[in-house]
């Protein structure tokens, strides 16, 4: 085994034996740090399962233009370079005419009605066009071009699909500004309650550190049991935070699945991926880590 | 090996440890530092092992600049020191194995080399049979051979022993001495402090008698 390694296994030793021999105070601190660690937890499980169905959605502006049932194909026809020039107004778009046997197929093969629907006899749905623009250029002229299409000879009802996407990615990217100040404010709780750890550790081990140094210790050999143990117990209170926000999501789907059930959805909140989680365990490590730097490089220097 | 050139040591205005001290100690000596407390003996054993440095003057040992060497270096230097304290300071968390294995730990000896010289150091001092023994189940004078042990432990070119005999009764007192020449009989530069003058009428060696920060005798 090379020396650099052993140094570091000895110091890993060093940081087991500090928690083995006062495990309750362990314990206590890891508490207190998972508690910090949770609330910005739970909220990145559900911002992370909400965040693919938000992106699946189109925030770009979409307005469908539904023709009157008495509208011919012909007048329908007549229409799209007038609707090609007032959405082209707004920047680049796309218009898509769909005709009114496309949209029953299509209602068919979407949703359980079939039967229903063919007992109708006649189709009930208009011709209609589904306009989507560019989100960027479009997004502010959304009315003006609302009340230019509802002018247009044969337009029966005139509907913009999309503003309850851009309010719901408006509402989400709010919610992760919040969750990420929350996580900044959290994340220096953990790294203050491990710096007062690492502190107590210091004063505990106070003649241990004064006897090394004077028997030739370096300071990386006194400072790496200090640092092994606040990146363990962030590790540690990583790892609760986490199992306790799993343990939360079950009670929490039985509500949502009854929920989502009302919706035909069968919308479950997961727990984190395994790279997730690995990342979020690296970074409440790395928090315990920064916590215990500190600490070593205030108080260490004190002690002769 | 250990030299002092015109070495003060001054902690305020008019409180002087050290006051021009000049003297040189070559290898595999055996010196005694002698005189009352307060004289500034430990403060030289200090400087020699970099704990404090010289308000002016210079210190060198092992032709190292004690004044001059960087914090980084120290560690290196004080493992070709053995130091033995007069409160042997040993560790009350670990056995008496541990407490001897630990300056060979922290030069990142493997721990089955450690034990083996540990184990090898405490034969030296009488007291391999108590390795696993806690240093509050040992006598005073047991303790202070524990702390000869792990200062010699990683066979250091200079033992400072800083009033070792201090609290001791005459037998234990005499069994560290006895431990500390023993050391020196195979070439180890050895400093002894003491206050004890049945201890220094009996030393056949140099003696340096310092009193209030200044040299009185003994220099040669």
């Amino acid at each position: 085994m090379s020396p650099w390694l052993r140094q570091h296994r000895f110091a890993l030793g060093a940081a087991l034996s500090t928690v083995r021999k006062a495990p309750g105070s362990f314990l206590f601190n890891v508490l207190v740090v998972a508690f910090a660690l949770m609330l910005p937890l739970a909220g990145i499980t559900l911002l992370d399962n909400v965040r693919p169905l938000s992106e699946q959605l189109s925030v770009d502006p979409e307005i469908s233009v539904f023709m009157k049932l008495d509208a011919t194909r012909e007048d329908a026809s007549a229409l799209q370079p007038r609707l090609r020039a007032i959405a082209a107004g707004g920047g680049k778009a796309e218009v898509e005419f769909i005709p009114r046997e496309k949209a029953l197929a299509a209602m068919k093969e979407s949703s359980s009605l079939g039967d229903v629907i063919d007992t109708l006899g006649e189709n009930p749905l208009p011709d209609s066009f589904k306009m989507r623009l560019d989100g960027s250029g479009a997004a502010g002229q959304v009315d003006a071009i609302t009340e230019q299409l509802r002018a247009l000879p044969g337009v029966d009802v005139v509907q913009v699909d999309s503003i309850w996407v851009k309010r719901l990615a408006a509402a989400l990217n709010v919610l992760r500004l919040a969750l990420l100040l929350l996580a900044v404010t959290l994340g220096i709780v953990v790294i203050a309650v491990v710096f007062n750890t690492i502190r107590l550790q210091v004063l505990t081990q106070k003649e241990e550190i004064a006897v090394s140094k004077l028997l030739g210790a370096t300071d990386n050999f006194i400072h790496r049991p200090f640092y092994y143990t606040g990146a363990l117990l962030g590790l540690c209170a990583g790892v609760v935070a986490l199992g306790a926000v799993v343990l939360a999501l079950r009670p929490l789907n039985g509500a949502i699945a009854d929920f989502a059930r009302l919706y035909a959805s069968e919308f479950q909140l997961a727990p984190l991926g395994a790279l997730e989680t690995a990342g979020v365990l690296a970074i409440s490590a790395g928090l315990g880590l920064i916590g215990a730097m500190l600490s070593v490089q205030r108080h260490l220097a004190r002690v002769r | 090996m250990i030299e002092f050139q015109s070495v003060s040591k001054q902690y305020s205005t008019d409180a002087y440890a050290l006051r021009d001290v000049s003297l040189n100690i070559g290898k595999g000596e055996l010196v005694y530092l002698a005189g009352p407390s307060g004289a500034g003996k430990s403060t030289l054993m200090k400087m020699v092992a970099a704990v404090e440095r010289p308000t002016s003057g210079v210190v060198t040992v092992n032709g190292q600049d004690i004044g001059r060497i960087t914090k980084a270096g120290i560690p290196f230097l004080r493992r070709n020191l053995g130091l033995i304290f007069q409160q042997q300071r040993l560790l009350n968390d670990r056995n008496i194995l541990g407490n001897v294995m630990l300056p060979l730990l922290v030069t990142g000896a493997p721990k089955a080399q450690a034990e083996q010289r540990a184990r090898a150091a405490l034969d030296k001092v009488g007291l391999l049979e108590r390795a696993r023994a806690m240093p509050l189940e040992l006598s005073g004078g047991e303790q202070q051979r524990v702390a000869v042990a792990r200062a010699i432990v990683n066979r250091p070119q200079i033992i400072l022993a800083d009033e070792p005999t201090a609290n001791l009764d005459r037998v234990a007192a005499d069994k560290v001495l006895d431990a500390l020449r023993a050391f020196h009989a195979v070439g180890v530069t050895c400093v002894i402090s003491t206050h004890d003058e049945q201890v220094l009428d009996s030393a056949a060696a140099r003696v340096i008698r310092l009193e209030q920060g200044r040299l009185v005798g003994g220099v040669a």
